[in-house]
């Protein structure tokens, strides 16, 4: 009669899917909230610890200003000479410098105001200190180099990480709980939008024109298309923060984590989508979700609890088990040495993992969604 | 030809539908009327494919229904549904092409559709700001955008206005072409009585009348209707008929020999003025009471 086409239903179902995510105003309210919280984190801090230059610290005399230029810190201290103590109290009163180094009684008084970053306090200690000991050592007819021969004491890592430890934890963090919003954002919607099919019957006639198994592949592909756009949109717009701010130390550490963790995204999502629209196909209304869900909401916390504030080797198993992998394996590259097959060996245990909750995720679905009766138990949809 | 044969279906200890088996002929609209709970949607889904049979099978044209074939179908159920917050005309397109249609295709039948049924300008409104009697148009434009090879429609006119109705028929006539089986519920008998060709009667999930509407309301024998100027008492001495009643000039009677009412006409108007004659029709309700009784 027509020309009929052969097409894959699912295709079709899962641009049905996206096309209206990408007109609900909810749905893009949340992303650009996202986009913008992730934004602030990445800029913010940097801003922050650029703005300052180096510290002003308020001096009496030459010995003062000589001690303040030897001592090292991050963006090194100017000296600010002043007349006397009161008028370098003063400027510490009033916030200008963020100390004094006054003359004591013994060597040298720290003034500062409500309080002193320890830094700061031992750089200045450590320089006037030195410098104290080099001019009595002078006295005694030693020579700074022979003074110093033998003291100097260099930092060595058995297991040197890619990243400072704060700042890999809070990376590590950081992409945990953008897999973590995500996977539970779009479980959450999935299993609306199965419920709704439900709840409007459109089940019926949907049913009737393509196999379940095609609504179910349609919706848990759409999704993850969705998802992954998502988290392409927000880790491209962090990347571009870093450049911009400078901060290329840890994004020449991100940037090649962020392809493992993109399959281990896109796998984990596949499977948690599986288990979601099952819990969507339990329900008959809206209000049954909070129960049905539940199970796939235990099954993404735990693991991330775990991935985030376990120890190392608690994190080393969670790393290869499946789902709990996808938060902690990439974690785990980011802030140790990773040896290739481990990833590679992770991603196959999610793989078979996944497809064997897609096939029973399929089974559950093909057998409750069209019962529009009441609520049923993942033991019942089990045994039917 | 979409066919039926012996249908069974279990929910635990109950049985629905018990060796159900009938005919919907192409061309020919098959009005599938029982009591509530008798089995009607129950049979509808289970040829839809959304329901499994616990015994018997669907076929199409004398081979097993397949998911290929069944996707041209058409099908409108019983508990209304769509997507309440989309676009309609985004919906009957997602519709057709779900079912199969080229996209231009499905686009083209949307609009024909949508002019047809009246709502062209409230294409890119969503469903629900729609009244219930439009939501119930474009649900039947939802089962014919794809222009189906067999309808099935689940209680199709329950909750629409007579006129609506009326629209709803012609739309179904002009859209459906002598080659499409139509098999549909309803509780409206006179509904089913103007407009259904064939009829299947079901009773506690079994059949218990089937054929065309005409000669299950004709009945297994004749009865004819006679009216004349006078009394029509004489009757009862008339040979190979069953006088079911008199009174003054109006009879009732069954014809048990052929032809014979043709000699009693002869016989009426040799006795005086014949006012009326002919074939008494038995109003489907009856047929409906007498079978399912």
């Amino acid at each position: 009669m027509n020309d009929r086409t052969l097409d894959r239903p699912w295709v079709l179902i899962a641009e049905r899917e996206i096309s209206t995510k990408l007109r609900d105003k909810t749905f893009i309210g949340s992303t650009a909230v996202m986009l913008l919280l992730v934004l602030v984190a990445v800029i913010v801090p940097a801003l922050l610890a650029g703005s300052g230059g180096p510290d002003k610290i308020a001096v009496v005399d030459d010995a003062g200003a000589k001690i303040v230029q030897q001592a090292r810190h991050d963006d090194g201290f100017e000296a600010v000479r002043t007349a006397d103590r009161a008028s370098a109290s003063a400027l510490v009163a009033e916030g200008e410098v963020k100390a004094a180094l006054l003359p004591g009684d013994d060597g040298y008084v720290v003034l500062g105001k409500d309080r002193v970053d320890s830094g700061l306090e031992g750089a200045l200690r450590e320089a006037a200190a030195t410098l104290g000991m080099e001019t009595n050592a002078a006295r005694a007819g030693l020579s700074p180099s022979e003074l110093h021969a033998g003291t100097s004491v260099k930092l060595e890592l058995l297991k040197p990480g890619p990243l400072p430890d704060i700042v890999a934890d809070f990376v590590n963090i950081g992409l945990a709980l953008v897999f973590y919003m995500t996977a539970l954002g779009f479980g959450m919607m999935i299993a609306q939008s199965v419920v709704q099919e439900k709840e409007s019957r459109v089940v019926e006639i949907l049913a009737a024109a393509v196999p379940i198994r095609s609504l179910l592949w349609g919706k848990v592909l759409g999704n993850t298309a969705l998802a992954l756009g998502q988290i392409v949109v927000i880790a491209g717009a962090s990347m571009v923060g870093l450049a911009a701010t400078d901060q290329l130390a840890i994004l020449s550490v991100i940037a090649p984590v962020a392809g493992w963790f993109v399959v281990f995204f896109v796998l984990g999502f596949v499977a948690l989508a599986g288990l979601w629209a099952v819990a969507g196909s339990l329900a008959t209304r809206q209000e049954d979700l909070g129960s049905t869900t539940l199970p796939g909401q235990m099954i993404l916390m735990i693991p991330f609890f775990f991935s985030v504030f376990a120890g190392s080797s608690a994190k080393t198993v969670a790393s290869f088990v499946p789902i709990a992998s996808s938060m902690a394996m990439p974690g785990r590259m980011l802030t140790e040495k990773v040896p290739v097959w481990q990833p590679l060996l992770a991603i196959a245990i999610l793989l078979a993992a996944t497809v064997l909750i897609i096939r029973l995720g399929a089974r559950l679905y093909e057998r409750t969604l069209l019962q529009t009766g009441r609520r049923l138990s993942y033991r019942e949809a089990l045994r039917a | 030809m979409l066919s039926v044969a012996g249908l069974t279906r279990r929910f635990g200890e109950q049985l629905a539908l018990d060796d159900v088996s009938f005919d919907v002929v192409p061309g020919r609209m098959t009005g599938f009327v029982g009591a509530n709970g008798a089995g009607k949607t129950t049979a509808m889904r289970i040829i839809l494919g959304v329901l499994a049979a616990t015994a018997g099978e669907v076929c199409w044209n004398d081979r097993p229904l397949t998911q290929d074939v069944r996707r041209d179908f058409g099908y409108m159920p019983e508990e209304r549904g769509l997507y309440p917050k989309m676009k309609i005309r985004d919906q009957l397109v997602f519709f057709g092409r779900l079912h199969g249609l080229e996209p231009l295709r499905a686009a083209e039948r949307t609009d024909k559709l949508l002019e047809r049924l009246g709502l062209a300008e409230r294409a890119t409104d969503v469903l629900e700001t729609l009244s219930l009697g439009n939501q119930q148009r474009v649900q039947i434009a939802a089962a014919l955008v794809h222009e189906p090879s067999a309808l099935v429609l689940d209680e199709p006119f329950s909750g629409l206005d007579p006129l609506a109705v009326d629209a709803m028929v012609d739309l179904l006539r002009e859209e459906v072409t002598p080659e499409v089986p139509v098999l549909f519920s309803s509780h409206q008998l006179d509904l089913v009585e103007r407009l259904c060709d064939d009829l299947v009667v079901l009773s506690r999930g079994k059949v218990v009348a089937a054929g065309p509407v005409a000669e299950l309301a004709a009945g297994p024998t004749m009865t004819y209707r006679l009216v004349v100027d006078g009394d029509a008492g004489w009757l009862r001495d008339v040979e190979g008929i069953r006088v079911r009643d008199v009174a003054g000039g109006t009879a009732l009677f069954d014809v048990e020999d052929a032809a014979v009412e043709q000699s009693v006409l002869e016989q009426a108007v040799g006795r005086g003025r014949v006012l009326e004659f002919g074939p008494e029709r038995v109003a489907l309700s009856d047929v409906f009471r007498e079978a399912t009784r």
